[in-house]
């Protein structure tokens, strides 16, 4: 049997947290969101490291840019920059339209930026179209045993 | 002291002595002068300089209030001395003080930048010519400092709407997103006074989003100045008619176009400029299907295009308003929009150096009308 599918939030903003998770439901049944809340709590949870012990290995990160104590970009350069965690698909979801952050988040290895919508309908359009994409559609790295 | 001595003078002048700095190779002269500002109640601490040299010099050293300056010495001439304050950067007025001096060569010293003149003959008169010139330096001074606190004070309201707008998205985006999740979630299981007060919410907020929206992009049309390049406006106009496609088509509008100039400009503003003037004459039209006519005229040392179209015009009274941000005319079941279109163009038009109006009666169609510098006279 396919194992459920982990994405990773990391968002500062439980609102977007809690509409992207009420997209998912309506749509998806078989997958298990994880959130947290700020860049350095983000990098425990990737490592497993003190509460986030046994926490899942996700398939996909959704990576906000501005967040507290480490930022968006900093959190992406440690992923893309550890041989563990690289293969990890990273998808940067902001209200930034700015291109020096679309272009610094290519830079740094995203695997796709985008931009939070306005409103309700295109927002779930995007939450849904990302979640088809890399759940359904693309192909992903296997996941080591840790 | 006389009530005139106090009246004339500027303040500053008033505690110390009047620094002069004296262009004259004549000490007779030079004492005539100094005498004619005793007499006329001015305290003068003078330097004398008699070469263009001497005069940079001392300009450079120390600061003075007046120059008087012979028109004619050996080696030199007083209108050099204009010359040699403009590369300084210096603003001291410059009074020439000359024997000989016909009235077409006077006019022509002022035109040239200096303050006024005196003929040697007339020294009596040297007092008064130095208090104008002196208050026309102070009220140039105000004007210049005004000017610099109101471009500083347009900055700031510019950064304002800008950051403002930028940072009243993100809440927005709650309210909307949320009380749009509301309405899909709860419709019809509360009661119907509820659904409409959430559809009122909802409808709040998406137009408060598109307000902001709108005031970030009037913020940005004036901030991004980027360098201008050669445009051609035919391409322009093609560009902003693809954007309408789907208006035009809707309204069945025939848009005919003259052949229009190659300008030095931005682009995407000036695509947005022709895209809010056609879309408008789209949105504001009569019975008829829209006619809109792109047509540029050089006259002078500019262009000036017209967009006009067969709509419902705009009545004398609303000319002037039609370009005020925010500013409608009509309700927004009659029109949709914020009112923002036109104070776009008139920020762009004008970060061009031109000027937009438009000319218009109520029934009988509009014509927009806006200037940009013909290419090779822009100093800009």
């Amino acid at each position: 049997m396919k194992p459920t599918p982990e994405i990773l939030m990391v968002d500062d903003n439980p609102a977007d947290i809690d509409l992207t998770s009420e997209v998912l439901a309506q749509s998806k049944q078989d997958l298990h969101l994880s959130a947290v809340y700020d860049g350095a709590e983000a990098i425990c949870f990737l490592r497993q490291q003190g509460k986030y012990a046994r926490a899942p290995v996700p398939d996909l990160v959704v990576l906000d840019l501005n967040l507290p104590r480490k930022d968006g970009c900093e959190v992406l350069s440690d992923i893309k920059g550890d041989p563990v965690l690289a293969k990890i698909p990273v998808v940067i979801f902001t209200t930034s339209q700015a291109n020096s952050d679309i272009n610094r988040s290519y830079e740094l290895g995203a695997n796709c930026y985008l931009r939070k919508p306005g409103n309700l309908p295109e927002f779930g359009a995007v939450v849904q179209a990302m979640a088809t994409f890399w759940l359904d559609f693309a192909s992903l790295p296997q996941k080591e045993e840790r | 002291m006389s009530d005139e001595k106090a009246v004339a003078l500027p303040a500053e002048c008033e505690s110390s002595k009047l620094r002069v700095l004296l262009v004259e190779d004549e000490p007779a002269d030079v004492e005539l002068v100094l005498r004619a500002l005793r007499h006329g109640g001015l305290e003068a601490s003078e330097d004398i300089a008699q070469t263009a040299e001497e005069f940079t010099r001392l300009v450079r050293r120390d600061s003075y209030d007046v120059i008087l300056a012979d028109y004619k010495l050996p080696s030199w001439n007083g209108m050099g001395t204009i010359e040699v304050l403009r590369q300084e950067g210096l603003d001291i007025p410059v009074i020439l003080v000359s024997g000989a001096l016909g009235e077409l060569t006077a006019v022509e010293c002022i035109k040239e930048g200096a303050a006024d003149y005196v003929l040697k003959d007339h020294l009596a008169r040297l007092p008064e010519k130095v208090r104008r010139a002196l208050r026309e330096k102070k009220v140039r001074e105000e004007r210049k400092q005004f000017q610099q606190e109101l471009a500083r004070s347009n900055r700031d309201l510019e950064q304002f709407a800008y950051v403002a707008s930028h940072d009243l998205q993100e809440p927005l985006r709650m309210v909307a997103t949320y009380t749009q999740l509301l309405a899909e979630r709860y419709r019809g299981k509360l009661d119907a006074e509820a659904d409409k007060y959430i559809h009122y919410a909802v409808d709040g907020a998406l137009r408060m989003q598109k307000l902001v929206q709108d005031l970030l992009t009037f913020s940005r049309a004036g901030r991004q100045g980027g360098a201008f390049e050669s445009t051609d406006c035919n391409v322009v106009l093609q560009a902003s008619l693809k954007n309408l496609e789907a208006a035009i088509q809707e309204s069945h509008a025939v848009v005919r176009q003259d052949e229009l100039p190659v300008v030095m400009g931005d682009g995407s503003q000036l695509i947005q400029v022709f895209q809010n003037l056609i879309g408008n004459a789209v949105k504001f039209r009569g019975s008829e299907a829209p006619l809109i006519r792109v047509s540029a005229d050089a006259q002078g040392k500019e262009w000036v295009f017209s967009v006009a179209d067969n709509g419902i015009g705009i009545a004398a009274e609303h000319k002037e308003k039609v370009f005020v941000v925010f500013r409608r005319l009509h309700t927004r079941e009659e029109y949709a929009g914020n009112g923002i279109g036109l104070s776009i163009c008139e920020k762009i038009i004008e970060h061009h150096g031109g000027r937009i109006w438009v000319e218009s009666e109520p029934g009988r169609g509009s014509n927009f009308q806006f200037t940009l510098p013909i290419k090779g006279n822009t100093n800009s």
